[in-house]
């Protein structure tokens, strides 16, 4: 298998909890960097073009120039590893395999905004991931590394491994908040927005796993390497965790661009049994749909969005020829309608409400005033919630109706 | 070379007294020599799945290695229930965990491939172990249990069992079972093949269905939902791979039904409608070994699928009834086995697989009864037992002489031709004490777990087995209530199954579950499972 641009897993990365051989392979040498003039680490990840890559894509310099702008005693930065969206199964491998590298990302993350608290915040199903932190974060406390963050920030950098409380909502930023705080994650209005007035009315940062992973070896290596990364415009690489129908599923980490078909074909060994591409669900909070005719897509941010879909958090979930749509989005919807928390009433009743209707259509109960019915819920329901989940769910309804409208057609009385 | 059956029956003399036998082979070298589980090309190694590399028979091996029956387009428009606990199998282990988990206050569901009680349950005869006698303990329970199986049990399900045994015998009496009592009013007992003290409990010689009446009647007087004509044709899991439903085939209907569930109890029984070896079988008409199939393709560790057990008194003759089950409370009440020389030829009463293997011996050296071609076998000489206990057979055998009379034999006069039979599987899925396999939520009991009999049972330990074990996966399952809901329910394990055939080259061709045994498949039809057929049949109506 080409290894190409590998960053975050190669193998010699891939070590788990065990520090002296992450500090032979390279490790430490980014924080050394950073440590020597902590103001240019910044302009460093603007340069690099680093964006979030649990599923947003937002320069995450700008996140960090707010938190670094805003003062307070206590700073949080919350490091992202919720991960529940169906199909996305890449911050535990990085927590679990490479465990000092999402932390020196996080230590440099803190060193550049003036963070003294880091808290791993980690999915509970994740046991081995959270012990693998737990093993490490222990590891680097004792460490030269530490003490020499001691030194420069003037204080104990606080550290702490949690697990969230396993509910899909706890993966939004504000939701995280809260259940730092010990609360149930119920996402807060913006503004204030974290960056001002986050855990317990501190300032805090929220990151996801994968963009902290790439820091260390922005710093180390400089933005310029990584600009090289990607193919064509696109910067770095991205971890795809590829499923469904494909010979070898897996989580592949290939430079930020790479077309649908090469992961599908080269990486995933082709479809299972040579049957037909049907689609290609992209995971995460932005579930969309991508057909046959969008093989050809570059799969980075801009190029997906190009094309009426979002790359999200890089998961493709591959269904074949003989996969029932309609089924699939209804689960997919009921999934988010299990998953709100039921604070905004919009969101509440109506991924509820969609829900029922898509079981009605898919047990062939359904008739034109229901599918009337779910393209103008389609329509009122994007941003009449606090956070993203009802988006999320009328997204993947969408992007069906418009991909598979033929589907729910036929399916309706 | 063998006699035939009319010149054996003619050197027949019904007597008293015979000699013992005087075995020249060790019990481990005659199973070496003859048991089937050792025959030479029976075994495969299997090639995919959590038991890759094991040894098993290679018509189970072929099964568990098939491709499912389903893809997720047949589930497009199928409808959905919802339900606490999911059982699979309407036989005693499924009705006892339905029963339980219904008290525990969950919701249950019933799914049966058959009818409710269509079971191998209802065939069983001998009795249900259990020390209750005095002087008799679970501590000599659990050591007979042990030693019968080639000290080759699970020491913990094995404890479990044996000292569940006597509240199993409450808890049946509660349910309205009835034993066959002695004067005082006490349980009467009887002893077991290859154990050291009285501990079969009965009813005449029909224990099973006495049982089956029982929990039938339970269930149909319980809030339990039960679906007639429902097999099961894949497991369902959730996004962590917890199981989490099935997919069940409404026969009656002709659609595929999803029903969502916080646990699944897995109580299908046994492979008998395999005919391993081309063996007869005493199993019933829908023991296809389904259940064994669901959980392995679920990621279920499997133990001992190699062992199975020859009972050794099936009928060989007539033909038609080939393989029904001969009590084998008949041996403990002091019937022998004769040879064609009219001579017995092992201790009637070590346990099954060497009386099997002795049988299998004395036909292999010429000295079986011939029936035709294909048939051989030996005497099980009731005669004898009547000339020494006068009217017992009467009184004790109902279902024996019935039998006999199907066979237009009189049992008092006339010795029966046995042969050993495809009886019960000892192996299956792997279970912790309250039946829990090794993929979260799914509980399997009764004869598709294994584990509990080692590599050979004893008589008796079934009943008490599917009772035991299904009363405490059924506690256990309906403690799952408590446990927030699942995210997402798919059958996504089924494109690994696909992916791991694929990649271990296996041919694909053969679907499963078996569903129905081959005898059933009128049509040229593999993929035969009731729907294809009937959906054809609907449109040409129509």
């Amino acid at each position: 298998m080409e290894e190409l641009n590998q960053v975050l897993l190669r193998k010699e990365v891939r070590v788990g909890a065990d520090l002296d051989v992450w500090l032979e392979h390279g490790g430490g040498e980014g924080l050394k960097a950073a440590l020597q003039d902590p103001t240019a680490i910044i302009p460093q990840i603007k340069e690099a073009g680093l964006r979030g890559l649990g599923g947003s894509g937002f320069p995450t310099y700008k996140k960090w120039e707010f938190v670094a702008g805003n003062h307070g005693e206590e700073k949080y930065l919350i490091c992202n590893g919720n991960e529940d969206e169906p199909g996305t199964f890449k911050d535990c491998i990085l927590l679990e395999e490479t465990p000092h590298q999402v932390i020196e990302g996080a230590v440099i993350a803190a060193l550049a905004t003036g963070i003294n608290q880091i808290v791993f915040y980690i999915n509970p199903d994740q046991e081995a991931s959270i012990a693998s932190m737990r093993e490490a974060v222990e590891q680097w406390k004792a460490s030269e590394l530490n003490q020499a963050v001691t030194k420069a920030i003037g204080e104990e950098m606080g550290y702490r491994v949690m697990a969230s409380s396993g509910h899909y909502i706890g993966g939004e930023e504000t939701a995280a908040i809260e259940s730092v705080e010990g609360k149930f994650p119920f996402p807060r209005g913006r503004p204030p927005f974290p960056a001002e007035s986050g855990v317990h009315g501190k300032p805090t940062l929220v990151n996801n796993i994968e963009t902290l992973s790439n820091v260390s070896h922005i710093l180390r290596n400089g933005a310029e390497w990584y600009r090289n990364l990607g193919i064509d415009d696109t910067y770095g690489t991205k971890i795809y965790c590829l499923s469904g129908d494909v010979l070898y599923p897996g989580a592949y980490e290939l430079p930020m661009g790479t077309r649908l078909a090469d992961l599908i074909e080269t990486y995933g060994g082709g479809m299972l049994q040579g049957k037909f591409l049907k689609a290609v669900f992209t995971g995460g909070p932005s579930n969309t749909i991508l057909t046959p005719k969008h093989l050809d897509v570059h799969l980075d941010f801009d190029s997906v969005a190009e094309r009426r879909s979002a790359l999200g958090t890089g998961a493709m979930i591959v269904v074949s020829e003989g996969t029932g749509i309609v089924k699939r989005v209804t689960e997919y919807v009921n999934f988010f309608a299990a998953s709100s928390c039921g604070q905004c009433p919009p969101c509440k009743t109506g991924t509820y409400y969609i829900s029922l209707l898509l079981s009605k259509i898919d047990t062939g109960q359904g008739s034109r005033a229901d599918l009337d019915s779910l393209i103008n819920l389609c329509k009122i329901l994007p941003n009449s919630g606090r956070c993203h989940l009802i988006n999320g769910a009328v997204k993947v309804l969408d992007s069906s109706l418009y991909h598979f409208m033929d589907e729910y057609k036929q399916a309706i009385k | 070379m063998s006699i035939t059956y009319q010149e054996a029956l003619n050197n027949y003399q019904p007597l008293e007294r015979r000699e013992p036998a005087v075995e020249t082979l060790s019990t481990e070298e005659l199973l070496q020599q003859y048991h089937p589980d050792h025959y030479k090309d029976a075994a495969t190694t299997l090639q995919v799945g959590p038991n890759r590399g094991d040894q098993c028979h290679h018509q189970l091996a072929d099964m568990l290695q098939a491709d499912a029956r389903i893809d997720e387009a047949d589930l497009a428009g199928a409808r959905t229930r919802q339900t606490d606990v999911l059982v699979i199998g309407g036989g005693g282990a499924g009705c006892a965990a339905a029963l339980v988990a219904a008290k525990a206050g969950a919701r249950v569901t019933l799914a049966t491939k058959l009818r409710l009680g269509d079971s191998n349950t209802v065939m069983a005869e001998g009795g249900i172990q259990a020390s209750v006698e005095k002087d008799d303990t679970p501590q000599a329970h659990y050591q007979d249990t042990l030693k019968a199986g080639h000290f080759h049990a699970d020491k913990e399900l094995v404890a479990s069992m044996a000292s569940d045994a006597p509240e199993v015998i409450r808890w049946l009496i509660q349910q309205g079972m009835q034993f066959d009592l002695d004067k005082f009013g006490d349980i009467m007992l009887r002893r077991a093949g290859g154990t050291t003290a009285d501990r079969i409990a009965y009813y005449r010689d029909y224990t099973g269905l006495e049982m089956m009446r029982v929990l039938r009647e339970s269930v149909k007087n319980s809030n339990i939902e039960v679906l007639d004509y429902s097999p099961a044709v894949e497991l369902m899991s959730n996004q962590s791979g917890r199981c989490a439903g099935a997919v069940i085939s409404n026969l009656k209907e002709c659609t595929f039904e999803l029903i969502k569930a916080n646990a699944v109890i897995i109580a299908t029984g046994g492979i008998g409608r395999m005919h391993l070896n081309d063996f007869p079988t005493s199993n019933h008409f829908g023991a296809t070994g389904d259940g064994l199939v669901l959980a392995y393709r679920l990621g279920a560790k499997m133990l001992d699928l190699d062992s199975f057990q020859y009972h050794p008194t099936g009928l060989a003759h007539p033909h038609h009834l080939a393989g029904s089950l001969i009590t084998e409370g008949i041996r403990s009440a002091g019937t022998y086995l004769l040879n064609s020389e009219g001579n017995r030829f092992v201790d009637e009463l070590k346990t099954r697989d060497h009386v099997s293997s002795a049988i299998l011996k004395e036909c292999t050296e010429g000295r079986g009864i011939q029936v035709g071609d294909q048939a051989t076998g030996v005497w099980l000489d009731t005669p004898g037992l009547e000339l020494r206990n006068p009217g017992l057979i009467a009184q004790k055998f109902p279902k024996l002489v019935q039998l006999g009379k199907k066979c237009d034999i009189d049992l008092t006069t006339t010795p029966l031709l046995v042969y050993p039979t495809l009886h019960y599987q000892n192996g299956g899925v792997q279970i912790d004490k309250n039946g829990l396999s090794t993929v979260p939520g799914l509980y399997c009991v009764g004869e598709v777990s294994g584990g509990i009999h080692g590599r050979n049972r004893i008589m008796g330990n079934a009943l008490l087995d599917i009772i035991c074990f299904g009363r405490r996966a059924g506690a256990h399952a309906a403690e799952c209530n408590r446990r927030p809901g699942h995210k997402k329910i798919s059958i996504e394990h089924l494109s690994s199954l696909r992916r791991n055939l694929t990649m271990a080259k296996m041919p694909m061709e053969q679907k499963g579950p078996m569903l129905f045994p081959e005898c059933a498949k009128f049509e040229d039809d593999s993929d035969y499972d009731g729907l294809h057929k009937n959906r054809n049949r609907k449109i040409s109506t129509t």
